[in-house]
């Protein structure tokens, strides 16, 4: 029974995490009509960077400010340099992040080897919770995660910015000619996405191994998320990495979690066929 | 002429979200007639061939293509079962050549699936794809790939592809839309000739056109058939000059 | 000198070096080339689907591995669980991936764009985690050995891969004959019927083609392709693993495609072998040459998107186009 909890509860953090880097694949998804292969490796790299400004600086905190940022400007100029250049050929995008994908996970390789590296928590101890032990600096990344996410919404919702990017998302012809800078909105789009993923990596990190392989786990798990959640709609996307990533972590209390990533990807294909637009109401497109 | 009127489209709605593109419309329309159907913009013309051709289904009502019952087929079955279509933004194969564009089109009515067949050596096709470029005068052009055709030639092209079929009925919508004086009577020319072979109807914007050539014309206004008659009554029907000079909306 | 004729002589060229290579190669280089060529073949195969599917049709698969790894496990275990000959085996191995690609491909084809590229993947991720938990049956990622039954035997005699001539010749004849059917397709109404509903789908149905039809026959023809790759490379390593189910393999197959040149029947043997050859060359002198790879596939989605294939068309009719005197140049 202690197992479930902990495992229900592990899911549930993880489900917050892979929030975070899903929604920055769905606005990538969703702004630039682009399927971005390398978003998991986006999120390796923030979980790497995270390590490396740790392996400097000894300090985690400092790695928790900077990593977004260096992941922002990554994301900048990889939309510039490749991302832009290949709008005309929009069905080939997907080879090109696949592509990216494989620069950064050799590059990754080639400058901090095959051995998977660990970060250590920087908040220790564990706290009663449901009658078991559990770690405090999960918690603390389940509440990073949430405020990263309302960050989000709030700067998608309240802001200028984030009001053309809605703009752009429904209709960017018409947000052309409303006068609104589409070409500036992609560009920060990318690169909020890796940004966002990058976030996800440096809050995961302690939780998990920091080697140039995490991220090939991790992008079916976003798009199933973006998927089952509903293209377009973020809090679906949300509402579906946490629900998704809590029954896989309750089903590998008692059975092989591969099965639960299986069934999943039924689930996923089933909504691919026959509802398009997620399984949650409220979807734009 | 037979009995079997050509089309009947039986109170047939067609609904987007709430809004009723086509309302209600019932129209019988017989063989041997040059059909046109006429109205202002958002009046449901184009949403009516789509319901025909089977682009769109109807949200209800029924379609009977002589005789038959279309309502719910898919568009390559009515397709195959003698209705041609153009559509309003010309619509070919534009990497494809003329004479390829055609050969396909002609070989539809032959079948596809013959995976082991060379096409090239289909006569059927072949014969049928030479005879339109003749009939279209586009054999000059033949090889050439329809993306480089002008705009005339494409809309030339477009029809030899609707005609490729050996259609019973040619919806043609908007056939002269964005044509010069000199290219819209060559078209109107070619439309007329046709119209002795094959049942026509023609969704068009422009007065003018379909005086000359249509012996039944259809108004429609907010998906609703307006009135309808001869080019004499149609022009002087007070309802429908309020329906054209009363709308101003451009869509 | 026109295009057919230059193209010809290219094929002809490349036909009779694959027919002479086991004794031709080893002159120049290490024999150990002989085998690689074996396995661009084999691979291309992979690649040619992929090529069918988006050259041709315009769906863009990232899910091939799953009908590849099909066919190699339906050798593996035909001939390891099920003790089947040869021929059984590679029957048995096309069969499944075929018989696989028409179930998926049903599904698949009714969507387009972003979403039937992302279904394909899923559906290979599904079999993909399948192979890999089911270790008793597939022997996970630690892969299956196997040996191989003899292609033929009759009283003494006795054909069979373990002579590299016939594992050479078997695999060029079975890929030549996969590249003829293809090519034969795509000349008849049928490979045109593909280009037509590539080009535009709703005019190809308004002229009476069954476009989900026409699709669902490219992919299951894309599919037997990718499961006779998956059979050969299973006879020719003797091993198969589910890391060859992976969506990493599909998207490999992409690459090869692209590079080489979709919508062009050799291409993806020139984008497969390029590849290859690089991969064997550059591994050995820099552990890191994937990034290379990386980029020279991102350069060629900016630069060239019709790839080598098409670049060679070019070259091809700008050498035709100046070779004759004078004529219309349109």
């Amino acid at each position: 029974m202690e197992l479930v909890i902990a495992l229900g509860l592990n899911g549930i953090v993880w489900g917050l995490i892979i929030a975070l880097i899903a929604l920055g694949l769905s606005i990538i998804f969703g702004l630039l009509d682009i399927i971005n292969i390398a978003h998991g490796d986006f999120f390796m790299v923030g979980t790497v960077l995270a390590w490396a400004v740790f392996d400097v600086t000894g300090n985690y905190w400092l790695a928790f400010i900077l990593v977004p940022v260096i992941g922002f400007g990554l994301g900048a100029v990889i939309e510039f340099l490749v991302i832009q250049p290949i709008k005309n050929a929009a069905a080939l995008s997907i080879v090109a992040t696949f592509g990216l994908s494989v620069i950064l996970q050799e590059g990754v390789r080639a400058t901090y080897g095959d051995v998977p590296n660990r970060l250590l928590p920087p908040i220790e101890g564990t706290i009663l919770l449901f009658g078991i032990e559990y770690e405090i600096y999960r918690l603390f990344a389940a509440a990073a995660s949430i405020i990263a996410i309302a960050g989000f919404f709030g700067f998608l919702h309240r802001t200028k910015f984030g009001t053309w990017m809605r703009a752009v998302r429904f209709d960017p012809e018409t947000a052309t000619a409303m006068g609104i800078p589409t070409r500036k909105i992609y560009l920060v789009t990318f690169a909020v996405g890796f940004a966002m993923a990058a976030l996800g990596g440096v809050v995961a990190a302690p939780i998990t191994t920091v080697d140039f392989q995490a991220g090939i786990d991790i992008l079916p798990f976003c798009f199933m998320a973006v998927i089952i959640g509903g293209l377009g709609n973020l809090g679906g996307t949300v509402a579906a990495a946490v629900l998704l990533s809590f029954i896989e972590g309750i089903i590998t209390s008692f059975a092989d979690p591969t099965a639960a990533r299986i069934a999943s990807l039924c689930l996923m294909s089933a909504v691919l066929m026959f509802r398009p637009h997620g399984i949650f109401a409220g979807s734009m497109r | 002429m037979t009995a079997i009127p050509l089309l009947e489209i039986d109170d047939v709605t067609k609904s987007f979200g709430g809004l009723n593109a086509i309302d209600g419309a019932s129209i019988t329309l017989a063989s041997g007639t040059l059909h046109a159907i006429i109205g202002p913009n958002g009046a449901g013309k184009t949403t009516l061939f789509n319901v025909i051709s089977g682009t769109l289904n109807p949200t209800s009502g029924h379609i009977k293509f002589l005789g038959r019952d279309i309502t719910n087929e898919p568009v390559h079955r009515i397709s195959q079962l003698g209705m041609a279509r153009t559509l309003q933004i010309k619509s070919v194969f534009p990497n494809l050549s003329v004479r390829e564009n055609l050969w396909i089109a002609a070989q539809s009515r032959h079948g596809v699936f013959k995976p082991f067949a060379r096409a090239r050596n289909l006569r059927p096709a072949n014969e049928k794809s030479d005879a339109l470029c003749e009939e279209l005068g586009l054999t000059d052009l033949a090889n050439q790939k329809a993306a480089n055709l002008s705009y005339g030639d494409v809309a030339l092209l477009e029809i030899g592809l609707a005609l490729a079929t050996d259609p019973k009925l040619l919806l043609l919508d908007e056939p002269v839309c964005g044509m010069g004086p000199a290219e819209t009577e060559q078209t109107v020319e070619k439309i007329r000739e046709l119209a002795k072979k094959i049942d026509v109807i023609i969704i068009e914007h422009d007065m003018e056109v379909i005086f000359n050539i249509a012996d039944d014309i259809i108004v429609m206004a907010q998906g609703r058939v307006l009135a309808r008659g001869t080019s004499d009554e149609i022009s002087n029907n007070a309802d429908v000059r309020v329906a054209y000079l009363g709308d101003d909306l451009d869509d | 000198m026109n295009v057919t004729t230059i193209n010809r002589t290219g094929i002809g060229a490349f036909v009779l070096f694959t027919l002479t290579a086991p004794w031709l190669l080893p002159l120049f280089v290490d024999a150990f080339w002989v085998d690689i060529y074996s396995e661009i073949l084999i691979w291309s195969l992979l690649a040619a689907s992929v090529n069918l599917l988006f050259g041709y049709v315009g769906l863009l698969s990232f899910g091939q591995a799953l009908y590849f790894g099909l066919g190699m496990y339906g050798v593996a275990i035909g001939v390891e669980k099920f003790d089947l000959g040869f021929w059984p085996a590679f029957g048995f191995g096309v069969f499944l991936a075929t018989a696989m690609a028409v179930v998926t491909g049903a599904l698949a084809v009714r969507l387009t764009w972003h979403y039937f590229a992302i279904i394909t993947v899923v559906f290979s991720l599904i079999f993909y985690f399948m192979a890999l938990s089911w270790k008793p049956v597939t022997g996970g990622d630690d892969g299956m050995p196997f040996s191989i039954p003899p292609v033929f035997s009759m009283g003494d005699i006795e054909v069979s891969f373990t002579d590299p001539t016939v594992q050479y010749f078997f695999i060029v004849i079975t890929v030549g004959l996969c590249y003829a059917l293809l090519g034969r397709i795509l000349q008849s109404p049928l490979g045109r019927a593909f280009a037509t509903v590539r080009e535009n789908d709703l005019r190809a149905t308004l002229i009476g083609l069954n476009v989900y039809a026409i699709r669902l026959s490219a992919f299951v023809i894309a599919g037997f392709l990718a499961g006779v790759a998956g059979a050969l490379f299973a006879f020719f390593g003797r091993y198969a693993s589910s890391v060859y189910m992976f969506y990493h393999v599909s998207g490999e197959a992409v690459v090869w495609a692209i590079i080489g040149g979709i919508g062009t029947l050799l291409g993806p043997i020139i984008g497969t072998g390029l590849l290859i050859i690089l991969r064997e060359e550059l591994s050995s002198v820099w552990e890191h040459y994937q990034i290379l790879v990386g980029v020279i596939i991102i350069l060629t989605v900016i630069f060239a998107p019709k790839g080598l294939g098409g670049l060679w068309a070019r070259l091809v009719e700008h050498v035709a186009s100046r070779s004759s005197h004078g004529g219309d140049v349109k």
